[in-house]
């Protein structure tokens, strides 16, 4: 792919619980419209690396650039940047207590992004774009996981935003529903958003990715098309998780 | 029994008066200072924790009786005593209220900790990646779950600060309790106004509950 415009560029990122160093000195650059597949074993950093991008995490050095705006800037209002990047969660969180329709419809009609009618007809949109226009008034806990997920995908979708974060979205479900997640991350893709998943769908990054980092003990160890690095990984470690994996 | 109450039924009930009154305002202000010091020991900011931890700590250490004393008859002497600025009166009324206001507030606060820590951490960060600022979200979000788990206990603590009014019969305000010590010592006929009062105490607290039971009917989701 011919990279486009830098849409977040990562500089010397560090990230550290305590004593315990998580992400150490991670630099890269996503471009518009890219999709990028994070894989690597578990306690590798990866979730939180995805977590920095939209600062859920308070990084502890290095600095994260969306859009030219640098999020660690103490005067960045990072509830505007949150506006534009969506994260979609491995366990869903739905909000519990408000039905399909108000969940998607919170947050625009909240930030005045849109008024309570357009906020509507988005969500609308939406739900039929991962197919559930007939689940409107039905409550979190009434939809199966994988329905839960799409829904999840939905609201982050009814913000408009530019880039899409995925936090292993398809961990949490049983076998029969990850298609169906799989199938609407797809389609996002194919309509050219920018997104950054971490996953243990290798199938997925094969298809979909158009880079793929391989991250271990918080440093990203080797990148490449999904051709390279499932084709012929270059680093031990990659090689190591790739057979264990596949 | 029944002689005693028609000879001093109207003086028991506006005691009983008196002793909703005062557990009326003690839960007004209870529920400010509970809703406040919960949500602070549950704040990033540990000056916040720290008072919250401190006020909770403090209030559950020391027996409401002694409360009592203190706020009445202590906090007067401080200032107008020792300290001699001016001369700070309080009624039994006013000293009643801020007692059981503090009492009541630390428990509500502990009550409104745990429910707003029992929501998953999830639901916040689902609403901040939204780009909910940190208030809306626990607002929309966190509170509205948080209070469904919150009821029962906060029931709980209502009926334990209505009959913790007797209790303030020590500093000389006239509710039930003490209304009826006076009955007893013109009449002698101790178990039957004792009997009375108990049976009026238990009457408000069924209402209460079941005020409470339709309440809690009420805020549960529409679906379940």
């Amino acid at each position: 792919m011919n990279p486009g415009n830098v849409k977040i560029r990562v500089e010397n990122l560090r990230k550290d619980f305590g004593r315990l160093q998580v992400l150490r000195d991670i630099t890269a650059e996503i471009y518009e419209g890219e999709v990028v597949v994070i894989i690597g074993p578990s306690g590798s950093g990866k979730s939180t690396f995805l977590r920095c991008l939209n600062q859920l995490e308070q990084v502890s050095g290095g600095r994260i650039i969306i859009d030219g705006q640098d999020l660690t800037d103490p005067g960045t209002d990072i509830n505007k940047i949150r506006e534009r990047v969506g994260m979609v969660f491995q366990h869903f969180n739905l909000f519990n207590n408000m039905n399909v329709l108000r969940n998607l419809m919170l947050a625009p009609v909240d930030l005045k992004q849109c008024s309570k009618e357009e906020a509507k007809e988005r969500a609308m949109t939406m739900l039929e774009r991962v197919g559930l226009q007939d689940r409107i008034n039905a409550y979190p806990h009434q939809l199966s996981g994988g329905q839960k997920q799409r829904v999840a995908i939905a609201r982050s979708l009814c913000m408009k935003p530019d880039i899409m974060l995925f936090d292993e979205p398809t961990s949490a479900l049983d076998p029969e529903m990850v298609g169906e997640v799989l199938d609407v991350m797809k389609e996002l893709a194919r309509d050219g958003m920018t997104m950054v998943v971490v996953t243990h769908e290798m199938g997925f990054a094969r298809e979909v990715a158009n880079r793929v980092l391989f991250m271990s003990e918080g440093s990203i160890l080797e990148e490449g098309t999904p051709e390279e690095v499932f084709g012929n990984p270059q680093n031990p470690r990659t090689r190591d998780f790739l057979n264990k994996v596949l | 029994m029944i002689q005693i109450f028609q000879k001093y039924g109207p003086l028991l009930m506006t005691a009983m008066g008196q002793t909703l009154l005062l557990a009326l305002y003690g839960l007004f202000f209870a529920c400010i200072i509970g809703l406040i010091v919960g949500i602070m020991s549950v704040l990033n900011n540990k000056v916040c924790r720290g008072i919250a931890l401190v006020f909770v700590n403090l209030i559950r250490g020391v027996p409401m009786i002694v409360l009592a004393y203190f706020i009445f008859f202590g906090v007067p002497f401080l200032f107008n005593t020792i300290l001699k600025i001016g001369s700070v009166t309080l009624t039994a009324l006013q000293a009643g209220s801020i007692c059981l206001a503090l009492n009541c507030g630390a428990y509500m606060a502990e009550i409104i900790r745990a429910g707003i820590q029992s929501v998953d951490i999830g639901q916040m960060e689902a609403a901040r990646s939204l780009g909910l600022p940190y208030w809306r979200a626990m607002q929309r979000v966190v509170l509205p779950q948080a209070i469904r788990t919150m009821i029962p206990s906060i029931i709980n603590q209502f009926i334990i600060t209505l009959k913790d009014t007797s209790i303030l019969s020590v500093i000389g305000f006239p509710e039930l309790v003490n209304t009826a010590k006076n009955v007893v010592a013109a009449t002698f006929l101790s178990f039957q106004t004792w009997g009375i009062v108990a049976i009026m105490y238990l009457i408000v607290i069924l209402l209460l509950q079941w005020a409470a039971k339709v309440l809690e009917r009420r805020l549960k989701y529409e679906s379940r």
